[in-house]
């Protein structure tokens, strides 16, 4: 018989004197407490557990279960010496407390902190905020499934995936069986998220290194957050688990029928869009009703039903809540818009919230009759509900459908194209939409056009998300021109090419296909993962994610997705029509093109490069972070891209995969997360290794380059993806491969063999054969010289006196 | 408050310090003032005619080129030599008060902008107000930029032409 033992320790000796939070191992007592008397202990719930599974053999645990902030500080320091922060302060002052403003331009604030803390402060306080977001959607969506399916309902993915959890593995110490099991992880990241947000109080940390250590804590706690969502749904919910072929779904807003009731769900929360299906399926309304959705619980839902549709990633949300078309709108969490409800009011949708997250004002009819709330909402008694009841939301909207769609015909269109024009006519010219837009597009001379009768230059700014109408320029307008109607209204004329698709979510890698590919990732032959992921904040459209992924797919790349990135790069077609997705298979390989998902699906991307660690190199997973974070930054040529990123769950995302070993790059926008972290390619003595086979130090290389880059252009981003792969362990090969790779994009987009090449050969064997005489030359010029490979690379400590 | 010194894109503006404006003939003071000038030129200098006015004003100011994004591919196919970085590459490098330079020359004392992204040059100009006291930044784009110490102001197309027409004699 097994015995679980829950809750800890409790002493007279007052923990020692340690102060560090989540302390329960023997080493964070200090030596007295050994030789205190009346020492108590106090268990908590003591279970038996009769499972098969009780029966496991013998775990090894590393020394990081469940790590507290400080306990991976040692190996944050270390990527920090490497890749520095560089801070781009966004605003010049504090204004956090009532001592300020404080203006910290050379100067330090009234409690004392500088400049380069505050932004290490603000870069915490932004992965906190976005950890928080995914956590506590992870813990709703647990305990909703929990009291949908039971505790005990198993964690199992079937027999091609073991590891269905490899961060929880590596960082709690062992795997969930069921979903009650994972209720440990959510109780660990909640206590750990509290102290981080703490931190960013007044008077608290000092040292933006410390302030960085723990952003990258709270990206850790992030990547446990996104795991336990998707685990959950993907268990409960039976969501795909990890076939690599899933269905294509229809994407668009062309793909929207029109003609039916259309129910949208915006945000990320699968819960509502579960109430809906189920409610859809069991009245046989499936055909009768058109259900689709925006942003990432779009994918989720069509996780779970293949019949339903994705509108498109978040850019689309103000032009398709302008258009009209939908009759009900169900928001649940993230990434909505704020005046959603003014914006549906306007269309005569209803609109539903269905979270705590979200509630705008709102009445809870939560515990009212679904009829009372369906009658309140179409006399206009109530412009929605709040209704906290997923099973109620799917029947609430489902009536409210039915019913609005018929009385609202009229408003399931924008005004005329005779209104939008003379609307349109008067513009002035004076610039300030230009001005205030986030990407200075030209939208001026767009509304300009259009007075004039023509609508050539709207249409372009609205193909691909150009505009991606936030509408800042309409609320900046002394004209009081709708801008955003207009766009809207003018995309309509290409609605018909506005139809995509995009595979299903997939959720994990199988661990065969980890085995099929770990030797050739990591000896550099499939020269390297690249993920699209994030939001739709892009410099100049969606089009340049898709075209960044079909550079690496046709390179035998493998390239990853999720979220609105999967949705942009669904929305491109090549000249035959056919969108990547049908161009590519989803296998886990060398020109695979795999969308694991939503956003909380992105801990499948750190996921499988755990995995590879363990599965193809067998290190132990359960207390190992560092192990594992050093195996997987020293050796697996992976490239997180966030394009669009501008959330804070981005940011504390990025965070988490930066301190897993993973390089990001960002599009420009991302410069405005203030921090970035940037390698000095100069200063040789910093990419130092020891080889962990003979405990030499060796001369190393900038691979990765930088840890968390932003990009100006996709030329640039291009290039320094190709770039970013390279990883010490590449043998000859393999190098030879990615610098391949690497100087093909260089000529292509720069014209030229980059002069930095030489730094990446190790010996005249990587030098690729294409560019021989070339590289030649640029390594005499740079008074080159072979130096040792190294088989075995670490920055970890060397144990010397063992 | 006058236009020509509001930021382009208003809600870049960081707090009290703000960048003077510079007319051609105070950007000219600079550079003659300056021992080791930098001219770090950004992806809308691709197209001409910014792209001329970038070589001659470095010619006559003797001004080594940084050009930002991809923009030394154009550069390099019409025959301007320039030295390649990202954006946040080398506003990261100037900083650096050690840094050796380009070419091995030193620190740099006095940074021309032009041509980078707005908002993405507006990031890195803060870097260099808070972190790199050693160098002074001139911005001669048509926007006003907030974050410089100096900086052109807003203008129209005809106007800038004429501004950067001026730089082009000491």
């Amino acid at each position: 018989m097994n015995i679980k033992i829950n809750n800890i320790i409790k002493t007279n000796n007052e923990v020692g004197d340690n102060l560090t939070p989540n302390s329960i191992k023997p080493k964070d007592f200090k030596v007295d407490f050994w030789k205190s008397k009346n020492i108590e202990f106090s268990f908590g719930e003591i279970i038996e557990d009769n499972s098969p599974d009780s029966r496991d053999e013998e775990t090894f645990m590393g020394p990081t279960p469940k790590p507290s902030g400080t306990d991976l500080r040692s190996w944050d320091m270390k990527l920090l010496e490497r890749y520095p922060p560089f801070y781009a302060p966004f605003c010049d002052m504090c204004c956090l407390c009532t001592f300020g403003k404080c203006d910290l331009t050379g100067k330090k604030g009234a409690c004392g902190i500088d400049i380069k803390a505050q932004q290490g402060r603000f870069a915490l306080l932004t992965c906190c905020i976005g950890a928080a977001a995914h956590s506590a959607h992870s813990r709703h969506l647990l305990e909703y499934l929990i009291h949908k399916c039971g505790s005990d309902h198993p964690v199992d993915f079937g027999n091609n995936i073991d590891i269905e959890a490899p961060i929880m593995r590596t960082l709690i110490g062992k795997a969930p069986k069921t979903l009650g099991d994972i209720r440990e992880s959510m109780d660990y990241i909640e206590e750990e998220n509290l102290h981080l947000l703490s931190t960013c109080h007044t008077g608290q940390e000092g040292n933006h290194l410390d302030f960085e250590s723990k952003a990258f804590h709270a990206g850790l706690m992030d990547h446990i957050g996104m795991e336990i969502g998707d685990v959950s749904q993907i268990a409960a919910l039976d969501l795909p688990k990890g076939e690599a072929n899933t269905p294509l779904v229809e994407l668009g807003i062309g793909a929207i029928d029109h003609d039916k009731p259309v129910i949208l769900c915006i945000g990320h929360n699968i819960a509502p869009g579960v109430g809906i299906v189920d409610y859809l399926e069991d009245n046989d309304f499936e055909d009768e009703i058109e259900l689709c959705g925006i942003c990432c619980t779009s994918i989720d839902i069509t996780r779970y039903s293949d019949r339903a549709k994705v509108v498109g990633p978040i850019s689309k949300q103000l032009k398709f809540l302008k258009s009209g078309v939908a009759d009900v709108v169900v928001v649940d969490e993230q990434c909505i818009r704020s005046d959603v409800l003014e914006e549906a009011q306007k269309k005569g949708a209803a609109l539903i919230a269905t979270t705590d997250k979200m509630c705008l004002g709102l009445d809870d009819r939560t515990n009212d009759p679904v009829d009372a709330i369906v009658a309140d909402i179409i006399s206009k008694k109530d412009d929605g509900a709040l209704i906290l009841d997923p099973e109620k939301v799917g029947e609430v909207a489902t009536k409210l459908s039915l019913s609005l769609s018929k009385s609202r015909k009229s408003l399931k269109s924008l005004p005329d194209m005779d209104k939008i024009q003379e609307d349109a006519f008067k513009c002035t010219e004076c610039e300030w939409c230009v001005r205030v837009c986030p990407n200075s597009i030209p939208i001026m001379d767009a509304v300009s056009s259009a007075g004039k009768g023509d609508f050539e230059s709207t249409e372009k700014l609205y193909d691909h998300d150009i505009c991606y109408t936030c509408g800042r320029c309409e609320q900046e307008c002394p004209e009081n021109i709708k801008i955003m109607d207009l766009m809207a209204k003018i995309g309509e004329n290409n609605l018909k090419k506005e139809k995509f698709n995009i595979r299903v979510g997939r959720g994990p890698i199988q661990d065969v296909e980890v085995r099929r590919v770990g030797a050739p990732l990591v000896l550099g032959d499939i020269p390297g993962i690249v993920a699209f992921v994030g939001c739709s904040n892009y410099p100049d459209g969606a089009d340049d994610v898709a075209k960044m992924a079909e550079e690496f797919l046709e390179r035998n790349y493998i390239v990853v997705t999720s979220g609105c990135g999967a949705m942009s790069i669904g929305e491109y077609k090549n000249e035959e029509g056919k969108t990547l997705y049908e161009r590519f298979s989803g296998d886990f390989d060398a020109r695979g093109l795999i969308n694991v998902g939503s956003c909380v699906s992105n801990s499948h991307i750190p996921g499988v490069a755990i995995k590879v660690a363990n599965i193809f190199a067998k290190k132990p997973l359960e207390g190992n972070f560092e192990v594992i974070a050093d195996y997987i930054f020293n050796r697996i040529g992976a490239c997180g891209v966030a394009w669009g990123a501008y959330s804070q769950k981005a940011a504390a995302i990025a965070s988490g995969v930066n301190r897993w070993g993973i390089p990001v790059i960002l599009g420009p926008h991302g410069s405005k997360y203030r921090r970035l972290y940037l390698g000095r390619s100069d200063k040789e003595e910093t990419w130092n290794l020891t080889d962990m086979r003979t405990g030499k130090l060796i001369k190393g290389e900038p691979a990765p380059e930088h840890l968390l880059y932003a990009a100006e252009s996709r030329e640039e981003a291009t290039v320094n993806i190709a770039k970013n792969c390279i990883r010490p362990t590449d043998n000859n090969k393999g190098r030879q491969i990615k610098l391949n790779h690497y100087i093909d994009l260089h000529k292509k987009y720069f014209g030229t063999i980059p002069e930095d090449v030489y730094r990446y050969i190790r010996n005249e064997k990587d030098i690729p054969i294409t560019y021989k005489n070339d590289v030649k030359e640029i390594l005499e010029r740079n008074d080159w010289e072979p130096r040792e490979l190294v088989m075995e690379p670490t920055i970890l400590d060397f144990p010397r006196d063992e | 408050m006058n236009d020509r010194v509001i930021p382009w894109q208003p809600t870049v503006i960081a707090g009290p310090k703000q960048a003077l404006l510079a007319t051609p003939e105070t950007a000219k003071l600079m550079l003659k003032k300056a021992k080791r000038p930098l001219f770090v030129v950004g992806p809308y200098a691709k197209n001409e005619p910014l792209m001329s006015h970038v070589k001659e004003i470095a010619e006559i100011w003797d001004l080594p080129i940084v050009t930002t994004a991809d923009t030394f591919k154009s550069f390099h196919d019409n025959g301007i030599e320039s030295d390649s970085y990202g954006i946040v590459e080398i506003a990261n490098l100037l900083k650096d008060p050690e840094w050796e330079g380009i070419k091995g020359e030193g620190q740099n004392d006095l940074v021309l902008f032009v041509g980078c992204i707005y908002y993405i040059a507006s990031q890195g100009l803060s870097t260099l107000k808070h972190f790199a006291p050693h160098l002074k930044t001139l911005t001669i784009c048509k926007y006003f930029h907030s974050n410089a110490d100096a900086s052109f102001p807003n203008m129209k197309d005809e106007e800038w032409e004429k501004y950067l027409t001026k730089m082009k004699t000491k």
